[in-house]
């Protein structure tokens, strides 16, 4: 083999060899994210038709998203391997071997803020925060719009200090498990002090979920790929995995960051209190300083608060509302101000949440333009903006990775004057990145996220009755002497009567309420549900946790940050903790979160109750388990919850929690980053006392003495 | 060549939970300058099957290290020593240590071999004197597939360890993304009859003569033990297998006795293969990051690839060695012995035994290699 070949630069491939390369490859690639992501789509799409009984809208946008979704994640995986982890590796092993220590801790300190704002995970929790109410969490709702930046700059700090404390671990070779001890006794502690403010409370679930989201498919990599370096030259003899643990500091310290940030601006934030209270003239000082400014609270009020609370904003007086809005009708400005950009906000508005005097206004009285405006703006859905679609995803993709990795580059190239060995293999590598990140966000947006809202929004039907929105119908010419009576067995009387639709008789129940003599026309809703047992039944509600735990196992799957880790496990134990495993353990321990995630918000148990009893018995398996599995078994949690699982679970936790009543849907995330701890570490447990046998055995048979 | 040494190589596969006490003991005698591997060994353990019929084999992977060390030849019984008297060593069948006699080359001056302190030479080791060693490179994932004839002939118990290779594919531009570098590399130890019986069967298995598909070699082994315990499971009589050999091994002095017969071996290739033959292994040992660039100054040079194995140095923190980066790679080539020359020359002029690389070069002799051999 050596004698035959000499070498002599680069060898010439045709055309037709390369294309025999290449498609082998590709089909490898490809297949391998099909069976990652098929799992959650099969599941989402059978779900819906079968269990929930409904059709799926915009059946083909969403086919088309879900394509996106498989190649923008072949790309990226892809684009890690050549690029991502390469780069990571190369920097983690000279930036220890060339620099002093001060500088190995300020890259590390930039690096991860840099992955905070790269990943988009924290705009993801702001839309979650879209139904919480100011007059009922002010604190969490400023941090959550106003003063969202200083949200993100918080959390991003908090990742910076975990990164650089996780690199001076390497180096001083100290375990994980005191920083655990430390960080989640002193978490608990802190979180239990918060759950006597009302302000804290609401906060403590967003503090919990910022440190789930914060490391993404982009930074876990990174800085894996840095920790392993640094740990090969840090050296050590006995190593299994090394290299893990700063994951887990990176989600446990932005809870840290986030709580002190809370109770930094506590004293400038009023208690809760109720809807109408808050929009008074007395409190209007307060209430402003939670918005940008006067007229965006008096905007919100009209978007969002109930007609007296409007009131209560002109002091009680109506005359000067109604002046209010016909002044906003010629004044562009002001009207901009309040109602936003669009030149028919304000009609949008009136339309669908004006009281009737209000649309009087804004109309000018006429009810025929009421009435058409009504209908219109009830059917209206936003056709798809594709441009928009593309900018945003695509300048998303670039922020996520460009800055970081040239950062990186930048280390090496000019600060530790390195070769960039490969250099095309990691262009290639960065490139496929941010096409594959492009892609894939425009898939998840266009596709997995439509359906899981769909999913979502329709999911309580199985255990309790839900209006269809969006199927009202206006029977025009109504005659009431079409209307029957029927008997319920109670004896009492209720009104329906017969609709052709097509070539088929319809019941459709009457209500007083919805037939508008004047004009002859009645509407109805449909509502649906409930489809399992009785309404609120036991059965329906089985139906919901098996779904959420499926969701959550199947959702898990395809990650591509856990997909990363798993690889790199593998990689560094030579293959004794195969990543199939590990994924199948952080699987279900998600799933197991999920479901109790739901379960919270369906009986609205507090989330302290939730979360603190699975981290107390996580410091105890803690105690108990190797150096090796805490290691992986923290960091494989602090994986999860990455761009597949967080929009899934937030149109989940929105669409449930809307119909059932409630305010905010945080803490999902957290328990789903709880339970998967529990389960590698268990699974680590079980299969070191298995070696330890092993190994004990070997030591024992030493008594006899070299007889042979 | 100057001061050109003849040395002896020693590697033990062992389950990881060891290490520490192995290294241990290896200090305590003198020898502070060791490498370090990540590997796995590799064994079955039989299970009942399902609805209590039959029963079916499963793989058992452990974690394990391949410690090894450099000492001078007349050292090497008193080297072994340690690791033999650790943790039942003697036991038959557990343990997995062999020497092979190699040379060095050139190195830098740090990287030189031990000295024994002790005298100690045990003589009931148990050594055996002929064994021949084997070692068989193939694509990540194959691994397992190719190892698994050692666990079904019993020969030994395998320790597998990752490792990734150059050669061809960086002719290739940017397509060579398209070509996994990634390989496992199977190290297994075989009584000298057996030997070229269970390279052929794993040819076989692994199709390892076809392109790309991987490389196999013999080597000589000076002395070893060999881990025969390949089977877990329920104990069916009052003594294991491995127990059993191991003894008669001893009430014979040697393993003749096990050699098997053409007629016990199960379908006999149908063509003759053709080996490599005079072919050299030399083994370049360098801090990590100057492996590739090394490799291709040897390319250069008429060397057709290397497999590269990661590995960490150990040695005490306070010593002139801890100079020597803790991440080294160990690049494996194969060439003829009239190209040596020439690639000493060229490594040595593109500093790869200055004090940034730290190189080591040593050679030790191939007995028989198939791989493809086609146009």
């Amino acid at each position: 083999m050596a004698t035959l070949q000499q070498a002599a630069g680069k060898i010439k491939v045709t055309f037709k060899q390369a294309i025999g390369m290449l498609l082998p490859y590709v089909k490898n690639r490809v297949m391998e994210q099909v069976k990652s992501v098929a799992l959650i789509i099969i599941y989402l799409v059978l779900f819906q038709t079968i269990v929930l009984q409904m059709g799926i809208v915009d059946a083909s946008v969403i086919a088309v998203g879900l394509s996106l979704v498989v190649v923008g994640l072949t790309f990226f995986m892809e684009g890690l391997m050549l690029g991502l982890m390469p780069l990571g590796k190369l920097i983690g092993t000279k930036l220890p071997q060339k620099s002093k220590l001060p500088v190995i801790l300020i890259f590390a300190f930039v690096l991860g803020i840099g992955a905070t704002f790269a990943e988009p995970a924290i705009g993801i929790l702001k839309s979650a925060g879209s139904s919480v109410k100011p007059w009922e969490a002010p604190l969490l709702f400023l941090l959550l719009n106003k003063f969202s930046n200083y949200l993100v700059y918080s959390v991003g700090v908090g990742v910076g200090i975990a990164v650089g404390f996780g690199m001076l671990r390497f180096i001083y070779k100290w375990s994980l498990k005191p920083f655990i001890y430390i960080l989640i006794g002193g978490l608990i502690g802190y979180t239990i002090w918060a759950y006597m403010d009302p302000n804290m409370r609401a906060l403590t679930g967003l503090a919990w979920d910022c440190g789930a989201v914060t490391t993404g498919p982009v930074t876990v990599p990174l800085v894996l790929a840095l920790g392993i370096g640094i740990c090969r030259i840090a050296g050590g003899a006995s190593e299994g995995a090394s290299g893990f643990g700063v994951v887990t500091l990176a989600s446990l310290f932005p809870i840290i960051a986030v709580l002190i940030l809370g109770t930094v601006f506590l004293g400038s934030v009023s208690k809760p209190m109720n809807e109408t209270a808050f929009f008074s003239k007395k409190n209007q000082s307060k209430a402003s300083s939670l918005f940008l400014s006067k007229e965006d609270l008096i905007g919100y009020a009209f978007k969002n608060a109930s007609t007296e609370s409007q009131l209560a904003l002109f002091g009680e007086d109506k005359g000067e509302m109604l002046a209010y809005l016909k002044k906003l009708k010629t004044n562009k400005v002001l009207r901009t101000a309040v109602f936003g950009q669009e030149s028919d906000a304000i009609e949008n508005w009136a339309a669908l949440y004006g009281s009737k005097d209000q649309q009087m206004v804004v109309f000018n009285h006429d009810k025929d333009a009421i009435k058409e405006a009504a209908t219109y703006y009830a059917r209206y859905v936003p056709p798809l903006n594709i441009s928009d679609i593309l900018k945003r995803n695509g300048f998303a993709a670039v922020q996520a990775i460009v800055p970081l990795t040239l950062l990186t580059m930048l280390m090496l190239v000019v600060v530790l004057r390195e070769k960039l060995p490969h250099a095309d293999e990691i262009m290639l590598g960065i490139v496929f990145a941010v096409f594959g990140m492009f892609l894939f966000s425009i898939g998840i947006e266009l596709g997995l996220a439509k359906l899981g809202g769909q999913v979502g929004g329709k999911l309580p039907s199985s255990f309790m009755s839900i209006e269809m929105k969006e199927q009202i119908r206006n029977i025009t010419n109504f005659d009431k002497g079409v209307v029957q009576t029927a008997t319920t067995p109670d004896g009492e009387l209720k009104e329906f009567f017969y609709l052709k639709t097509g070539s088929d008789y319809e019941e459709v129940p009457y209500y007083a309420n919805g037939h508008d003599v004047e004009k002859g026309i009645y509407s109805y809703t449909p509502t649906k549900g409930p489809l399992y047992g009785s309404e609120r039944g036991i059965m329906g509600i089985i139906v919901v946790l098996l779904f959420a735990f499926i969701v959550g196992y199947s959702a898990t799957m395809a990650e591509p940050a856990l997909n990363a880790l798993g690889l790199t496990v593998e990689e560094l134990t030579v293959g004794t903790f195969k990543k199939a495993i590990l994924m199948q353990a952080v699987g279900l321990g998600v799933g197991v979160g999920i479901t109790l995630g739901v379960a919270k918000i369906l009986w609205g148990i507090p989330l302290i109750f939730l979360l603190l009893p699975p981290y107390i018995l996580l410091l105890v398996i803690t105690w108990l388990s190797t150096e090796e599995y805490v290691n992986i078994g923290w960091d494989s949690a602090g994986v999860t919850t990455g761009p597949v699982t967080v929009p899934l679970v937030l149109a989940l936790g929105l669409g449930l929690g809307s119909q059932v009543g409630v305010t905010e849907g945080f803490g999902i995330l957290a328990m789903a980053s709880v339970c998967p701890i529990l389960s590698v570490l268990t699974v680590g447990l079980i299969v070191t006392k298995n070696r330890k046998k092993v190994v004990w055995e070997s030591l024992k048979s030493a008594p006899e003495g070299g007889t042979t | 060549m100057d001061s050109v040494k003849k040395l002896s190589r020693i590697t033990c596969i062992v389950n990881r939970g060891l290490t520490p006490s192995i290294v241990e003991n290896l200090n305590s005698i003198g020898i502070i300058n060791l490498q370090i591997a990540t590997a796995r060994m590799l064994k079955q353990r039989e299970k009942k099957g399902r609805f209590g019929m039959g029963s079916e084999m499963i793989f058992i992977e452990d974690p394990a290290d391949i410690i090894s060390f450099l000492v001078p030849s007349e050292q090497e019984r008193a080297a072994l020593n340690p690791i033999a008297d650790n943790g039942g060593r003697s036991t038959p069948g557990r343990a997995m240590v062999f020497s092979k006699e190699v040379q060095l080359l050139k190195a830098h001056n740090l990287c030189h071999e031990n000295n024994v302190d002790s005298n100690l030479e045990d003589k009931t080791l148990g050594l055996r004197t002929d064994l021949t060693g084997i070692c068989c490179i193939v694509q990540r994932g194959e691994g397992n597939h190719v190892a698994r004839v050692a666990l079904d002939t019993g020969t030994c118990v395998p320790g597998i360890t990752f490792g990734h290779g150059t050669g061809v594919r960086d002719k290739l531009g940017l397509l060579r993304i398209t070509i996994p570098a990634e390989k496992e590399v199977i190290n297994l130890i075989a009584s000298s009859y057996d030997a070229e019986a269970v390279m052929d069967m794993m040819i076989d298995v692994g199709k390892l003569d076809q392109p790309g598909k991987g490389f196999i070699y013999l080597h000589p082994i000076a002395e070893g033990i060999a881990n025969t315990k390949v089977t877990l499971g329920i104990p069916k009589h009052a003594a294991s297998m491995e127990q059993i050999i191991s003894e008669v091994d001893k009430i014979r002095g040697n393993t003749t006795w096990r050699r098997r017969t053409a007629a016990d071996n199960e379908g006999d290739s149908k063509q003759k293969r053709s080996y490599l033959e005079n072919l050299t292994n030399l083994i370049f040992t360098c801090n990590e990051g100057r492996g590739k660039e090394l490799v291709k100054i040897a390319m250069q040079v008429g060397v057709a690839g290397a497999t590269i194995i990661k590995l960490r140095n150990h040695h005490p923190i306070d010593s002139e060695l801890s100079a020597i980066s803790p991440a080294r790679e160990e690049c494996h080539m194969f060439v003829s012995e009239n190209q040596i020359l020439n690639i000493v020359d060229a490594l040595e002029k593109e500093g790869g035994f200055d004090d940034k690389t730290h190189g080591q070069l040593l050679t030790h002799p191939i007995l028989k290699a198939c791989t493809y051999l086609g146009a």
